[in-house]
């Protein structure tokens, strides 16, 4: 028994080994994410960061067991959590034995809190439901429960709240509402997808912050996908950058960025507009467009759109190779060590 | 109503799956025919499936049926052989004889004209009526629209067979009475789904965009409203038609159709009720031939909307 | 009398666009809710006024009301000295083809069953311009597009970010004096974002426009902007030159604001606290100061009166504020 704790203490909570999913789309098959290999230890938080159709998405449905079965071509790799002492093969799993699993030890935030909550149920029901449900607790504890929650999401007047439909609240607070149900269970991971790209500026602040301090206080792992790298510069210990479908660098938050090596990475860091700088200046802006998952091209998808682009990157797919502690990229003509962002 | 139509970066389409078409590519001019093949297959998707193409089938064979009835090689529908009465199916008659000893097949084919000009004409008015209406008031707004959809809701209330048959007996009993009467009956549910359709157009911006640049009322309907209703109202038009022809056949069954001797298939049916004992195929060969007929309608009418919804999702 | 109300409305000879006491109501059920209260502001020839805001702040629905789409509840629009929300018919058809428009959603901007080539002459064919297919063909090269392969493909065709170089090759056409930009990037992902800002750039020096812009990201107005508003619950906060307002903002609003833009750069240590709670329901805003139930500095008088637009404290020139505090 000791000895399988002390094993658990090592492995780490989350670990994804070659997640490779392919969707039927209506074009196509999708290769909408492939090789994705990452680790997440315990009350860390990994960015994500990647444009639309990077397949950031899909990855995160794939670890909640939520892809749509049907348009599911194929699945492979490994997912293991380590939770309870053991280590559960994600992947391997029947849908009855995910369900057990999704909110007690994963849950998901999600971008649109109108959509992700029932406008027909109290709040006090949707987030005392799951603690029924999983934690076994009867009615009134499960709302004492959920009354706690709010109050401690930084909802003001948490019983009155507890009365009251999603319509009743703003956007900043449906999104905490969505929050506290999705730590109604303590989960031991959570994965936040785009959270706040449907708030506005100084609400995100707002509840950035507040994903980030319960994360902290609850030593879960995080995973916080975003579009924006600005959303995780501060917040993740760790970033995976990614592009059509693969991770292209990986690297701890502030190694990535003072010494990014893939071109994508760069230019993409380079084509957000600052606030340092004058007004009028002309942004570095990525030539082209990312490409299509479906039949992809052989070689790096990034190759089309990359300025150090050579004859190999348009034939071999360049792997994730490490570069340094901690550090992988997946290109073959890296930038050097380079300092930028000062 | 939204204050400000939102500062919201849109949900970036992830693609789950993604269903950008692929490009024409850039060959341009040579591959015309490909193209072509291209754009059929965009209008009428790929996927339909071989239900949709008997479905199709079987809708042509009916309209061949009614187009060419006089020249078809069938009996004469009208001609009563007493030796073949009540005659089954594939003896001295391919489908049989009914009570007079008329042809069933040459029946039906004749038949076929009453259900399909029947149901053209009434669908037609529906749309053209009910369908400008409904697109002025999701257009317009405002007290029109509230007055018109009154209106319509009354319509709607009325029991439609009660209605249906003050009008027959108001406008008479000709096969364009009919179309007439079962056509109006069409216009508050026409007006419905072009209203709803026309109020999700009008949000959209390239409406705005062609305000902008100074487009009068009249082009903003022809040319931004009317292009993106028609289609849906086309295919639920599919699935009135169906409707029609039972309605039809309602009326047929009470004696309320076009006179007789003209065959209709509702009037077959009520005729073949009297021989059911003896001679089921009198009713059935005329049922079974409605039945195809508006499952097909539907099919098509169903599997053609769905597809251009999924097209409005994907633009 | 507006002369001394709106002290940021400049004496200047060069306005192309001057927007008095603009007042803007929706019938939201039964309630009449005022999207945007008395805001005023001007724009001189070749400038770009970034409008700036969180949601429901009624920055989208000031560029709206300038297009007299729907035309607004008070107040003026003086295009070029004459205001327009006084035309009506074919007057205002015609003065509108010189203010054109640019939305959010490139897509829901483009009609579906429409070629590229027909939207972007629709103004053309409406006005009946002569050689219109040259006007295309210059426009679409403009921004980006080839006219032999683009011109006859339909809108579903195109990325994203290429359906917004239509909708700015449709806006350019009619050759405009004004655009007016609502959002035009932000539906847009980070690469295709940069390209669009940057081809804005471009168009407006090559056809010497004037440009409202109006977007919620802060970081992308800068880049874009001469001049800023900014603008919360339907009054106009503050306005000035770039720099005054990002270097020296006075309304604790803008302040706020621009400390809760996500950065790039690490370490950034809150100087300025954060906004607390919500934007109020613009059904019943808060009196006097609207801001004022987020105000870190919120008095007693800030309930009772609406602060007036002054001369902001960092005497910068043209750089206006409203609040009883400014810094």
């Amino acid at each position: 028994m000791t000895d399988s704790q002390h094993q658990t203490q090592k492995l780490p909570l989350l670990r994804v080994e070659d997640l490779t999913v392919r969707l039927r789309g209506e074009a196509g098959i999708v290769h909408a994410v492939s090789d994705v290999s990452f680790q997440l230890q315990r009350g860390q938080t990994l960015g994500i960061v990647g444009e639309s159709g990077s397949g950031k998405s899909v990855m995160a449905r794939a670890l909640m067991g939520l892809l749509p079965r049907r348009a599911t071509q194929q699945l492979d790799g490994r997912v293991s959590l380590a939770v309870d002492g053991r280590v559960l093969e994600l992947l391997k799993l029947s849908e009855r034995e995910f369900r057990t699993l999704r909110g007690p030890r994963l849950a998901m935030v999600f971008q649109d809190p109108m959509t992700a909550l029932n406008p027909v149920l109290t709040l006090g029901v949707q987030i005392a439901e799951p603690l029924q449900l999983h934690l076994g607790l009867n009615k009134a504890q499960a709302m004492a429960r959920a009354l706690e929650l709010l109050a401690q999401v930084g909802i003001p007047d948490p019983e009155g709240r507890l009365r009251q439909y999603p319509h009743q609240l703003s956007g900043g607070m449906r999104q905490r509402v969505v929050i506290a149900i999705a730590l109604a269970c303590d989960p031991r991971v959570l994965l936040a997808d785009e959270p706040t790209t449907a708030l506005d500026v100084t609400v995100q602040r707002q509840v950035l912050d507040l994903l980030l301090a319960l994360q902290r206080e609850r030593q879960m792992g995080m995973v916080l996908i975003t579009h924006d790298l600005g959303v995780v510069a501060n917040r993740a210990d760790h970033i995976a950058v990614m592009y059509a479908g693969r991770i292209v660098e990986y690297a701890p938050t502030s190694r990535l960025f003072s010494a990014m090596r893939h071109p994508y990475t760069e230019a993409l860091f380079k084509s957000v507009p600052r606030l340092s700088d004058p007004s009028h200046t002309r942004l570095h802006a990525i030539p082209g467009r990312p490409p299509q998952l479906i039949d992809p091209a052989p070689g790096c998808a990034f190759a089309p759109r990359c300025p150090n682009v050579q004859q190999r990157c348009r034939r071999e797919t360049p792997a994730l190779t490490q570069a340094g502690d901690e550090h992988l990229h997946a290109c073959f003509y890296p930038i050097g060590s380079r300092e930028v962002g000062a | 109503m939204p204050i400000e139509s939102g500062n919201r970066r849109r949900t970036p389409a992830e693609p789950l799956p993604v269903r950008r078409k692929t490009s024409y590519g850039s060959a341009g001019r040579a591959s015309r025919a490909l193209s072509f093949s291209v754009a059929v297959r965009q209008v009428f998707g790929s996927g339909f499936g071989t239900g949709f193409w008997l479905a199709a089938g079987w809708l042509l064979l009916v309209a061949a049926c009614a187009l060419f009835a006089t020249v078809l090689p069938v009996r004469d529908p009208l001609d009563p052989v007493i030796v073949n009465r009540l005659n089954a199916p594939f003896t001295t008659n391919w489908l049989g004889a009914d009570g007079l000893g008329r042809d069933m097949l040459s029946r039906l084919v004749h038949g076929a004209r009453v259900s399909v000009v029947i149901s053209l004409t009434a669908v037609s008015i529906g749309m053209l009526i009910g369908g400008s209406l409904g697109i002025l008031a999701g257009y317009f707004r405002g007290r029109f629209e509230r007055a018109l959809m009154a209106v319509l809701d009354v319509i709607l209330a009325f029991p439609w067979l009660v209605l249906l048959l003050a009008l027959v007996a108001f406008i008479g009993q000709s096969l364009m009475a009919i179309s007439l009467a079962i056509g109006l009956l069409w216009i508050p549910a026409y007006a419905r789904v072009a209203r709803a359709n026309t109020l999700s157009v009008v949000q959209r911006e390239y409406v705005l965009a062609a305000r902008a640049m100074g487009a009068s009322t009249l082009r903003i309907l022809l040319r931004e409203v009317l292009p993106n209703v028609i289609l849906p109202v086309l295919a639920y038009g599919l699935v009135a038609m169906g409707l029609v022809v039972i309605v039809e056949s309602a009326l047929a069954f009470l004696g309320l159709s076009v006179e007789a001797p003209q065959p209709t298939w509702g009037g077959m049916i009520a005729e073949g009720k009297r021989h059911l004992a003896v001679a089921p195929h009198v009713a059935l060969v005329p049922s079974i031939t409605m039945f195809l007929t508006v499952l097909s309608l539907n099919y098509v009418g169903d599997r053609l909307r769905s597809r251009f919804e999924v097209k409005e999702s994907n633009l | 009398m507006s002369e001394t109300s709106n002290p940021q409305l400049r004496a200047r000879d060069d306005i192309v666009l001057k927007v008095e006491h603009l007042v803007v109501t929706f019938d939201v059920g039964r309630e009449l809710v005022q999207a945007v209260s008395d805001v005023s502001f001007d724009i001189a020839r070749g400038e770009t006024l970034g409008l700036v805001g969180e949601s429901g702040c009624g920055k989208s629905t000031v560029g709206r009301a300038i297009m007299q789409l729907p035309p607004p509840k008070g107040g003026k629009v003086i295009f070029k000295g004459q205001d327009i929300t006084r035309l009506e018919g074919e007057a205002l058809r015609k003065t509108r083809t010189a203010l054109q428009m640019i939305f959010q959603d490139p897509i829901s901007s483009l009609n579906p069953r429409r070629r590229v080539k027909d939207i972007i002459a629709e103004g053309l064919q409406i006005w009946e311009r002569p050689n219109q297919r040259a006007r295309v063909e210059e426009v679409m090269e403009a921004v980006g597009l080839d006219p032999e392969t683009a011109a006859d493909r339909r809108p579903h065709q195109f990325s994203g970010g290429q359906c917004q170089r239509i909708c700015i090759a449709r806006s350019l056409a009619l050759d405009p004096d004004v655009l007016i930009c609502d959002e035009p990037v932000s539906a847009l992902d980070v690469s295709v974002q940069a390209q669009i800002l940057n081809l804005l750039e471009d168009m407006k020096a090559r056809y010497q426009l004037t440009m409202v812009f109006v977007a919620h990201n802060l970081a992308v107005v800068k880049h874009i902007s001469d001049r800023v508003a900014v603008m919360y619950l339907g009054k106009l906060c503050e306005i000035g030159s770039v720099d005054a307002v990002y270097q020296h903002p006075s309304h604790p609003y803008t302040q706020a604001l621009l400390a809760s833009i996500p950065e790039l750069e690490t370490s950034q240590e809150d100087a300025i606290p954060l906004l607390q709670g919500d934007i109020p329901s613009p059904m019943n805003p808060p009196s006097g100061c609207r801001f004022r139930t987020r105000c870190p500095k919120a008095q007693a008088i800030c309930a009772q009166q609406e602060p007036a637009m002054q001369a902001s404290p960092s005497a910068i020139d043209d750089h206006f504020v409203s609040c009883h505090f400014p810094d």
